[in-house]
């Protein structure tokens, strides 16, 4: 039996829809590793951690599941889009930095909500640039556009709910801006994302890339606020103890990452940003499950909860029932023979590749021995962090832990397979 | 890359939108730090 005969025939929507919802699970599910982060470390430095382990894992699965040479391949074909790649890597760590800022001036209940407009800006870039949504209807409008204002909505009442109120209300006016900066930033970080995957570059092609800009651009603020590299390598040494936590972070992090890329390639921005922005649903099953962070709220605040989920699971549903008709999905088509036409790529091959069936999938990717030592590597890195980790003493609910390990693992076997069967990660 | 891709990037708007964006980004962070 050829792997051809096995393919899938799910539609690309559904499959979008899948990888949107996973990406969720998993963004959701990189913030319990920080939880595990005792206080006396600045969150900057929680973040580096974060980037630092999302770049191991940047190269780690994209060189397990297709090999550097299908990589290699793939952005020899079209350099260009390394640029933008850079370009997204940098606008999210100066996004990510900014967020740190809001969170600091105004804490996460005014901050959250107003980042998480990002999906409105990738939904309004993704309009303007790629023309999504032309063409769609007003039944489809409304259901996007309706479901990213429920969940940002949502967001909002969550984050009310839930979030501690700001000591230093002088800040808040900064704290604000930082907030919304973020949200543009992010926002427009989608842009690239859109213009690789409608010139068919593979998403895994892609973060490895992206990892660099975020990498390089962390560290270089990182130097800027510690005054000198002496400095951030003294911080870093002195966090040493908990670095592995904010690494298996970076880690789940790139997983959910990869399944939002997945997300943008086959749904678009417009649909697949909203739907990954749920994930603040899972940050919160894991912070009032298993840490109990919510024991002491009020019985308001708990309503309250219970409706901005209903409002953020409606608006996900919404979006969902909004699968493109075939006059938008001619306006994504010139869309992708502009990129064509500009960078002269082949319109049927950058087609086929779009419509989820690259035809280099199937080509044999011999496995080079580098790709063993960066396996090797990685893991050490992994173990080395673990060994010299030490022990955190925070109550846990064990049995919900496993259960929502359960339930995160449980997506990433569907949702793997699905992409896998369907498009060979392509 | 030829010189034509680099035309191409260089005056293409999907490059200009992001950096000015990033710029304005990196301008507000340094303000507010």
């Amino acid at each position: 039996m050829t792997a051809v005969r096995e393919r899938s025939t799910l539609s690309l929507h559904k499959l979008g829809v899948f990888c949107g919802l996973a990406a969720a699970v998993w963004l959701g599910s990189a913030e319990a590793p920080t939880k595990l982060v005792n206080q006396g470390f600045s969150p900057f430095l929680i973040s580096m951690g974060m980037v630092m382990g999302a770049f191991v894992a940047r190269w780690t699965l994209p060189t397990l599941l297709k090999g550097t040479g299908f990589l290699f391949h793939d952005l020899y074909e079209k350099p260009h889009l390394i640029v933008w790649a850079l370009l997204g890597g940098m606008l999210w760590a100066v996004a990510n930095t900014l967020t740190i800022f809001a969170v600091r001036d105004v804490g996460l209940a005014i901050a959250f909500p107003l980042w998480n407009t990002n999906s409105l800006v990738g939904l309004f870039w993704g309009w303007l640039l790629f023309k999504e949504l032309r063409g769609a209807g007003a039944k489809n409008w409304a259901k996007v556009l309706g479901g990213a204002a429920g969940i940002v909505g949502g967001a909002a009442i969550l984050a009310v709910a839930t979030a501690q109120h700001s000591a230093t209300p002088e800040k808040a006016m900064f704290g604000i801006i930082a907030a919304l900066g973020a949200g543009v930033l992010l926002g427009t970080m989608y842009i690239p994302y859109r213009k690789a995957y409608i010139s068919g570059m593979n998403p895994l092609s892609f973060v490895t890339i992206f990892t660099f800009g975020e990498l390089g651009t962390v560290f270089t603020l990182g130097l800027i606020f510690y005054g000198s590299a002496g400095n951030l390598v003294a911080e870093l040494h002195r966090a040493r103890p908990m670095l592995f936590w904010p690494f298996l972070g970076g880690f789940c992090w790139v997983i959910g990452d990869l399944f939002q890329n997945f997300a943008a390639k086959y749904i678009g921005i417009g649909r697949g940003i909203p739907l990954s922005n749920t994930n603040q649903l899972w940050g919160l099953a894991w912070g009032a499950l298993v840490f109990s962070e919510l024991s002491g709220l009020s019985l308001n605040a708990k309503l309250l909860i219970l409706a901005g989920s209903a409002i953020m699971i409606a608006g996900a549903v919404a979006i969902s029932m909004a699968s493109p008709k075939e006059s938008e999905l001619v306006n994504w088509k010139l869309a992708m023979n502009r990129e064509c036409d500009r960078y002269k790529l082949n319109h049927a091959a950058v087609a086929t590749v779009v419509g989820g069936d690259d035809p280099h999938s199937n080509d044999p990717h011999p496995r080079r021995w580098w790709e063993i030592v960066v396996m090797c590597l990685a893991v050490s890195v992994f173990v080395w962090l673990a060994i010299g980790t030490r022990s955190q003493s925070i109550p846990m609910n064990m049995t919900w832990m496993f259960v929502l390990i359960v339930g995160t693992i449980i997506p990433l076997g569907v949702c793997g397979t699905m992409l896998w069967r369907r498009t060979r990660f392509s | 890359m030829n010189r034509s891709t680099i035309v191409a990037i260089l005056t293409d708007a999907h490059l200009w939108v992001p950096v000015a964006v990033l710029i304005f980004g990196t301008t507000l962070l340094m303000t507010l730090r």
